[in-house]
């Protein structure tokens, strides 16, 4: 036995199993001393297995000791004895991960090291399950070490501790640089602490400053300090934990302010910034019809690209005036005189400007705003500061699905345009995004989905340096073909089967971690999954409180080097 | 201390044996562990399974009779010609000081010598948590295996008991356990035997 299996609980032995239905490991302790979703290792000779614990097996030698406790004909002490070795536990152990170990014998564990150092043989690392572990191979707890060996040490640049291990606290770290290399997800039924978990995760991002993070705050939650809802205490904000050096708070219209404070500078769209794909985007939202596209083509045609919003909201829907012939005709500021000049259908272009009042309405759309807030927005997450966009009193759908669609249009634009410069070696090579998105299935759903820049952000926009993180309570709103594309999964209760299955798409062995989704804690308990991190495994969510700050007021500041970070992050 | 003889050798197999005593003298208890040595370095052990009295003509006359004398009954009991039988049960033997859990590599031969066997010998034989033996009593076809098992864990866990060890009782059953747990109809009516010895 290795020094660090040692110190490891051992909790029983493999006695049967495979790859296809998983391993099955007799627990020599009592059931409760082992959870669902407990990291186990197993050492098989020259091979450490890891996995993950999906369930407990009550068993019998023969199933009439289990119906008739033995207490009931035999004193205490037999009884005890006879249930000691008829009755007994099945764990199911899904393996995940196996590592090879270093001989046990010094003078082989001698030349082993001597070999790795020589470069004769590959230090090993952890390697996707292969083969299985002989019968009656020991099955522990997970140590400390265990799980610093396979999650990271909380220690090394670009981890950060997300949460413990559920029976022995041992902590989990997060890759930050692989969270960022795809997009990710983090998914949790109303209440199951998504908005804690996204601060936190958010704030390891923003500490270890490996890429710009843009934040649409749909609920005002993120920037500023906020108040609990269940405990009532205060919960601080991004820019209160990090300044306004690194955090600038973003504020929808002008003169907005958030929860009473003022914003450190807003959003206000132009008439020029706003374009006909943008209108097609809120289809849904306004209910448009099918012709609007080309009424939006016949605008854009007549009026250009940077006038036809204004164009549009100045015509007068349904004026008449009266001809020589003292008939009533459409004025010629009026829209069926535009649709008329224009073979426009009459109808289809009223209909379409009365659902579009509802935007020309909107106090933060103005014709001349005082300076171009989109561009001050990218300056910023280009120079490495973060945004978190709030959207005040506009939290309706429309402001959302508006605003988030047409700034992530441009984003996408500008960051296609800087890393071609790069890549043609005429400008720097640019600064790694992640764009936060709050309630995604209003933005990704399957009808939206392969019309938004999100989703071409989700699917390839990891060669333009830009990543998502999507925050969501129903996954399974959200299109298959971004599900599939989300690298690390970051799962809290869900209660809804169909919400499970997505979460879970995609990935080996769900069946065996579909149970454990559903049965985890309301609160303060996730399931990690997919590509970012090695193997599944459950945490206990680490507290957002006065102390997560200070633990990243206290942790070690490297100073970066941005090449070096974008080499790592993006090696092709 | 000199060994009393209990009995004499009648008949043998490898498993077991059959030892004829007089019936004037107080026979062993069922249960309990005898000796019948083979040579100078050789032992044979084994556990006294069954205890049988044989009728005579005389006794047969006797039971008829409508009063029998106190004299002729103890003189039918001290003087008759057809001795008590023990059934033996092999359980191991004793080579050169080393004691073995198998059966003896050759039964033992008539008019051998039984002896009883002391409670250090008791000790010694079931010592060091070695419990095979108890398979040959758990494999016995002709003896009461529970009854046999419960007199002799009785004894045996007594005599380990009074040398300090008050674990061998548990060690024994949880052995049984082992060895009779995939066999839930048989395994359970001997665990409720033990149970009356530790009641008892």
């Amino acid at each position: 036995m290795t020094e660090k299996s040692s110190i490891r609980k051992l909790i029983g032995s493999v006695t049967g199993g495979g790859l296809k239905e998983n391993l099955q490991v007799r627990l020599s302790v009592p059931p409760q001393q082992v959870q669902e979703g407990s990291f186990i290792v197993i050492d098989s000779q020259e091979w450490f297995f890891y996995g993950i614990a999906t369930d407990l097996q009550l068993q019998a030698v023969d199933p009439r000791y289990a119906l008739e406790p033995s207490r009931q004909r035999l004193p205490e002490n037999l009884a005890g004895l006879l249930d000691q070795q008829t009755l007994y536990t099945n764990l199911v152990v899904l393996p995940a991960l196996m590592l090879e170990q270093e001989p046990a014998d010094p003078e082989a564990q001698m030349a082993w090291h001597k070999a790795i150092e020589a470069g004769d043989k590959e230090k090993p690392n952890p390697l996707p399950v292969k083969s299985i572990p002989m019968h009656h191979a020991d099955a522990f707890l997970a140590s400390a070490g265990d799980v610093a060996e396979i999650f990271g040490k909380p220690e090394e640049e670009g981890n950060f501790v997300i949460g413990f291990t559920r029976e022995q606290d041992h902590p989990v770290c997060v890759n930050l640089d692989k969270l960022i290399q795809r997009s990710s997800g983090i998914f949790g039924a109303t209440g199951s602490g998504k908005s804690f978990l996204t601060r936190m995760l958010l704030a390891g991002l923003i500490d270890r400053n490996r890429a710009s993070v843009l934040v649409y705050d749909m609920h005002n939650e993120y920037g500023l300090d906020d108040t609990a809802s269940d405990t009532g205490q205060n919960v601080r904000g991004l820019r209160s934990g990090f300044g306004a050096a690194k955090v600038q708070v973003v504020g929808v219209g002008a003169g907005a302010a958030i929860r009473g404070s003022v914003p450190d500078f807003n959003l206000v769209l132009g008439y020029r910034d706003l374009l006909p794909e943008d209108i097609e985007l809120l289809t849904l939202e306004l209910n448009l019809k099918e012709t609007t596209p080309t009424v939006l083509d016949a605008l854009k045609q007549s009026f250009g690209s940077d006038h036809w919003f204004k164009a549009f909201k100045e015509m007068r829907r349904g004026a008449v005036i009266e001809n020589e012939d003292g008939k009533k005709v459409p004025a010629p500021d009026s829209v069926a005189y535009w649709a008329n000049q224009c073979g426009v259908n009459q109808m289809a272009a009223e209909g379409l400007h009365d659902k579009l009042r509802r935007l020309f309405n909107r106090p933060y759309i103005m014709e001349n705003p005082p300076a171009d807030s989109i561009q001050a927005v990218m300056d910023a997450l280009k120079k490495g500061k973060h945004i978190v966009l709030s959207f005040g009193d506009f939290e309706s759908d429309l402001d959302y699905l508006l605003i988030s669609n047409l700034l992530t249009r441009r984003i996408r634009e500008e960051w296609e345009k800087i890393t071609n410069e790069f890549r043609s070696g005429k400008g720097q090579e640019p600064r790694p995004l992640v764009i936060v998105v709050e309630e995604a299935h209003k933005l990704l759903n399957r009808d939206m989905a392969s019309q938004t820049t999100f989703s071409t952000i989700a699917r390839e926009m990891r060669k333009y340096y830009v990543t998502l993180l999507v925050i969501d309570q129903r996954p399974s709103q959200i299109y298959d073909e971004v599900m599939s594309q989300l690298g690390t999964r970051v799962c809290g209760w869900l209660g809804d089967e169909d919400d499970i299955h997505a979460a879970l798409s995609g990935l080996a062995g769900r069946d065996a971690l579909r149970g454990m989704l559903s049965r985890l804690q309301p609160k303060e308990e996730v399931l990690l999954l997919g590509w970012g991190v090695p193997m599944p495994i459950l945490v206990r969510s680490r507290r957002y409180d006065e102390q997560f700050w200070k633990d990243v007021k206290s942790s070690r500041k490297v100073g970066l080097d941005q090449e070096q970070v974008i080499k790592e992050l993006y090696p092709d | 201390m000199e060994k009393i003889i209990v009995g004499r050798l009648l008949r043998s197999n490898t498993r077991a044996c059959v030892v004829g005593c007089p019936p004037a003298q107080q026979f062993p208890a069922f249960g309990s562990l005898v000796s019948i040595p083979l040579s100078e370095t050789e032992v044979v052990y084994g556990l006294i399974g069954d205890i049988h009295i044989d009728d005579d003509g005389l006794v047969r006359q006797l039971a008829t009779a409508p009063s029998v004398d106190e004299a002729v009954i103890q003189d039918n009991r001290l003087n008759r010609n057809v001795p008590v039988e023990m059934t033996v049960l092999f359980v191991g033997s004793k080579t050169e000081n080393r004691i073995s859990h198998l059966l003896p590599a050759r039964p033992p031969l008539s008019l051998d010598c039984m002896y009883l066997c002391s409670t250090q010998e008791l000790c010694e034989f079931t010592a060091g948590s070695r419990f095979g033996y108890l398979r040959h009593i758990l494999d016995a076809q002709d003896v009461p295996a529970a009854d046999l098992l419960a007199a002799h864990l009785a004894q045996a866990g007594a005599a380990q008991r009074a040398q300090g060890n008050s674990a061998w009782f548990g060690q024994a059953a949880a052995r049984i356990i082992t060895q009779l747990r995939d066999d839930y109809p048989r395994l359970m009516p001997i665990l409720e035997t033990l149970a009356d010895v530790e009641n008892a």
